[in-house]
């Protein structure tokens, strides 16, 4: 299911609030969240469902057995096998078809094995399996390195796992963060209303700004071989905020949700587009993810006395290959990670005596060009969109196209730039000054609210299927 | 009152009220969200679309397959999002005022400054007459101071209409300019594929041998026609495409239906809000074709003519434009008088059913191309009474469909096949209908575009 389909807004998510409300104490809640939740995944996976089910009862038997034979072999032959058994269905569902393809490629390239023409596997790629398999890994490490206390109820696992806010595009939220929630969780007024105004800034920044924007975006980079230089890199912008906005979106929805339900998820965006550099672009996009490969993957001893470069490159090429079984996102991943090398080459105190106008043209370039890697699978195209977007087209630097779709969406693109900086922030610090200024701003917040809610459901009529980008991970 | 119990009921206080504006927070959306709830689970669902042409999705058959792909669960959530109560009123608040909000229109704050067009609904302004060729006879006078006489030379010249119009002001959307309330597909170019085009067209006449006549008739769209001159750097010419397929057309009849509408233009040649054209135009092209065929040809006022008001096609889908929205046409369309009996088949040529040659219009709640002309995956024969031996094959996309009332006095048999649904080999089946002629009628998206693969698949089914 979508969040962003009025069969989500005004079907599902009244019943299940209806239902979480009547349900009483923390036991009967969750029981609710679980059913909603697996009718909420199986609503687009049916048979898929089980395959997650299957996860939850293997990671959560896994945490079990490291439980039992604390410190011992069996700890880590469990903690092993549960890592290899997540990785090995992520492997299967997402990358076996890529890996093949690549395998018959590389044969057919060497004489002696041209032979080889292994058939490529058809496989549906289970929808969220990226999340849902990094947190049951998470969970499976911290119980072995007892930073977390395991989970013995399975019911509560299966709630940890499955929770439908964040179960299919994230943030992935780690055991820790809802722990003492699940078992006990206090939902204050203010609570509610806070997630549901979050859960409408999600959906407003989905339907009324990443829609729009992919409509641009796709215009001059569906079309990059007629686009001007002008063309690929504004086609390049407004893919760049449109995924922003996007999964941010989805980000607001998910941790809305989460406080409506009384869980404290943990922000998963923090206005990347006002960063400085691109180690701070990365602090500040994906959270989750970043933070997921820092504490689990950056320091895997495999690379010995140059274990940081070797950690650095490993996660890079790691966050390229978790985003998409197509070598642009490994090359996207690698490109990143060669940006934050050289950073760290410089270092951070050369990095600030930089100008601040320099350090932010150089990372938005950066970025831009990044999410150019991003869009394109087809690298030929990739190839096309550098050659125009550095000058080597054939379409001159300046088309009527470009100023045409410039004007027509002037205002979109004023409304997005201005929605990348932290002005909700700025607005909540100047109201908290004083109790009148906070009390109008909450009448403010729920007129807007009310606003938005209602033009993002207009909005949701005449959509056409458009699911959130972060789904296919 | 001690201070810090002052301190505390002013906390208390300050509880109170955030959790009262926290309460109406809560129940402002939770209103909305429950009046979402019944106003989309009671009201009475809408089930065809007219803007879009199209019936709405209806609620999905449950079988075990179904339910196991996911698609029964997606096409309740489909069904839902898709019949919302009032639909039309929503997506006219979208078209008129959410989607301008984006920006302006370039360089003006008015579409089309105003320009009149033929056949709106609220047109009741006499038909403009059609530009005919103009032949001027212009007599030039030169002085020889040598010889001391004077010379006088005339010359003729036909000019036909200009292909463009005057520079106006519109938007882009969907690679479609919607400039004086007319949608144009921004046209990108063929890029080599007119010659494949042509050389598959060869193909066709090198395998049905010189005993059968093959015509190409690649029509252009309305961009050769009423796109603004200051909109011309954003398109390729059709024109250049279709003379270079001409140029390389072997032993095929190249029917010249540029020039033919170019004459007519300002005529409702083609639809102002949809990607087709319209009947009049396709009546210049058929009569184009019958000239080069050396058949029969009807006039215009040997059909009845029908007109249905109130049209917007396809091109509000695609745009989302309120200008067309707020300016529908008339789509014209004309019945011969004669009696024909047409059977529609499977794309195998197989299940015949009769039919007729127009869908009734009675029975239609809105007039569109495809609910008057039928859709395309089928083949139809219409049997004629014309009586000249001659039998022809059409191969089309969705243009096609309207060139067939125009033929029904120019050959006996007429077998209409949309090249992109026919699972027959192509040859066989015109030889097995004793075809005299084959007709390849298709615009210049599909001739130069990836339709036009569907052409040499057909000949080697």
């Amino acid at each position: 299911m979508v969040f962003s389909k009025l069969f989500f807004i005004y079907f599902f998510l009244p019943l299940c609030l209806f239902a979480y409300a009547l349900a009483k104490g923390t036991k009967a809640k969750n029981i609710v969240l679980i059913i909603f939740s697996l009718i909420f995944y199986a609503w687009g996976e049916p048979v898929y469902v089980f395959l997650m089910l299957l996860s939850a009862f293997v990671n959560y038997i896994a945490g079990i057995v490291i439980d039992k034979h604390k410190d011992t072999k069996i700890d880590t032959l469990a903690t092993a096998l549960a890592v290899i058994y997540d990785f090995a269905m992520l492997g299967i569902f997402k990358y076996s078809g890529f890996i093949v393809e690549n395998i018959n490629a590389l044969c057919s390239h060497i004489n002696s094995l041209s032979y080889v023409n292994i058939p490529v596997p058809d496989i549906k790629l289970p929808i969220g399996i990226s999340f849902y398999t990094f947190q049951t890994v998470s969970y499976i490490i911290d119980c072995h390195w007892e930073t977390v206390k395991v989970q013995k109820k399975f019911s509560k696992f299966l709630l940890y796992l499955t929770l439908f806010p964040q179960l299919i595009a994230g943030p992935i939220v780690r055991y820790s963060t809802i722990e003492k929630e699940i078992d006990s969780r206090k939902i204050y007024l203010t609570d509610i209303s806070y997630g549901l105004n979050r859960v409408v800034l999600g959906l407003s920044k989905k339907v009324l700004l990443s829609n729009q924007l992919s409509i641009i975006a796709d215009n001059f980079l569906k079309n990059i071989d007629d686009a001007s230089v002008v063309g690929a890199w504004f086609g390049a912008i407004a893919y760049s905020l449109q995924v922003y906005f996007d999964f941010s979106g989805y980000s607001d929805i998910a941790i809305g949700l989460g406080r409506v339900f009384g869980f404290h998820f943990d922000e998963n965006f923090r206005h990347p587009f006002i960063c400085k550099d691109i180690t701070e672009f990365w602090q500040r996009w994906h959270i989750s993810l970043s933070t997921f490969f820092r504490d689990y993957l950056l320091y895997v001893p495999i690379f010995g006395k140059r274990r940081k470069y070797g950690g650095l490159f490993l996660v890079w090429l790691c966050t390229g290959i978790w985003h998409g079984a197509n070598w642009n996102f490994i090359l996207w991943g690698i490109y990143y990670g060669i940006f934050v090398f050289l950073e760290m080459l410089i270092g951070k105190k050369r990095m600030k005596k930089i100008p601040v106008v320099i350090r932010h043209i150089y990372n938005k370039i950066v970025i831009v060009i990044g999410f150019g890697i991003f869009y394109f699978e087809d690298l030929n195209k990739l190839g096309t969109f550098f050659k125009t977007a550095f000058g080597f087209g054939n379409n001159g630097i300046l088309g009527l196209q470009d100023k045409i779709t410039f004007m027509n969406n002037i205002f979109l693109i004023i409304v997005s730039v201005i929605c990348c900086f932290p002005i909700i922030e700025g607005i909540k610090k100047i109201s908290d000054k004083s109790a009148f200024t906070r009390h109008t701003a909450s009448l403010v917040t729920t007129f807007v609210s009310a606003v938005l809610l209602l033009l993002t459901s207009v909005m949701l009529v005449d959509a056409t299927t458009n699911p959130f980008l972060y789904f296919r991970f | 009152m001690s201070k810090s119990s002052k301190k505390h009921n002013s906390k208390k206080h300050n509880t109170f009220v955030d959790n009262s504006f926290a309460l109406l927070n809560i129940m402002v959306i939770m209103l909305i969200l429950i009046a979402g709830f019944c106003y989309l689970l009671f009201l009475k669902r809408d089930t065809v679309s007219h803007e879009e042409n199209r019936n709405l999705s209806k609620f999905p058959e449950f079988t075990v397959e179904s339910y196991l792909k996911g698609e029964y669960t997606e096409g309740i959530a489909n069904y839902y999002d898709d019949t919302v109560p009032n639909r039309s009123f929503f997506k006219t608040m979208i078209s008129k005022y959410l989607i301008p909000m984006k920006g302006v229109k370039y360089g003006a704050d008015d579409d089309g400054g105003g320009v009149e067009l033929y056949n709106t609904a609220n047109d009741n302004k006499e038909k403009e007459q059609p530009e005919e060729p103009v032949t001027k006879n212009t007599q030039t006078t030169t002085n020889n101071n040598e010889e001391e006489s004077t010379k006088t030379t005339t010359t003729t010249a036909t000019t036909l209409p200009k292909a463009n119009e005057a520079a106006a002001n519109g938007e882009v959307s969907n690679n479609i300019l919607v400039v004086n309330k007319r949608a144009i597909m921004l046209y990108g170019g063929a890029w080599g594929n007119e010659i494949n085009y042509a050389e598959d067209i060869n193909a066709y006449k090198e395998a049905l041998g010189k005993d059968i006549n093959v015509y190409s008739m690649v029509l252009p769209t309305s961009v050769s026609y009423y796109l603004p001159e200051n909109y011309l750097d954003l398109v390729e010419s059709e024109k250049d495409d279709i003379d270079s397929i001409e140029k390389h057309l072997k032993n095929v009849t190249n029917v010249d239906a540029y020039t033919a509408l170019l004459r007519h233009k300002k005529e409702p040649i083609y639809s102002r809000t949809d990607h087709h054209w319209q009947p009049l135009g396709a009546y210049y092209a058929a009569e184009e074709f019958a000239k080069e065929a050396g058949v029969d040809f009807a006039d215009i006022s040997k059909y009845k003519k029908h007109v249905l008001s109130g049209y917007v096609g396809t091109m509000y889908g695609y745009t989302k434009s309120s200008t067309l929205l707020e300016n529908p046409e008339s789509f014209i369309y004309y019945e011969p008088e004669t009696s024909v009996e047409v059977e529609q088949y499977s794309t195998s040529f197989t299940n015949p059913v009769e039919t007729e040659l127009f869908v009734n219009p009675d029975y239609l709640d809105n007039s569109s191309y495809y609910l008057i002309f039928g859709m395309d995956d089928n083949i139809r024969h219409v049997k004629t009474k014309c009586k000249n031996g001659r039998n022809l094959v059409i191969f089309k996309d969705s243009y096609g469909n309207a060139l067939l009332p125009f033929l029904t006095s120019s050959f006996e048999n007429i077998y209409l096949c949309d090249i992109r649904y026919f699972d027959l080999n192509a040859a066989s089946f015109i030889r097995s209908v004793k075809a005299t002629d084959v007709l390849f009628a298709m615009c210049t998206y599909s001739a130069v575009g990836i339709n036009r693969e569907h052409l040499s698949e057909n000949l080697n089914k």
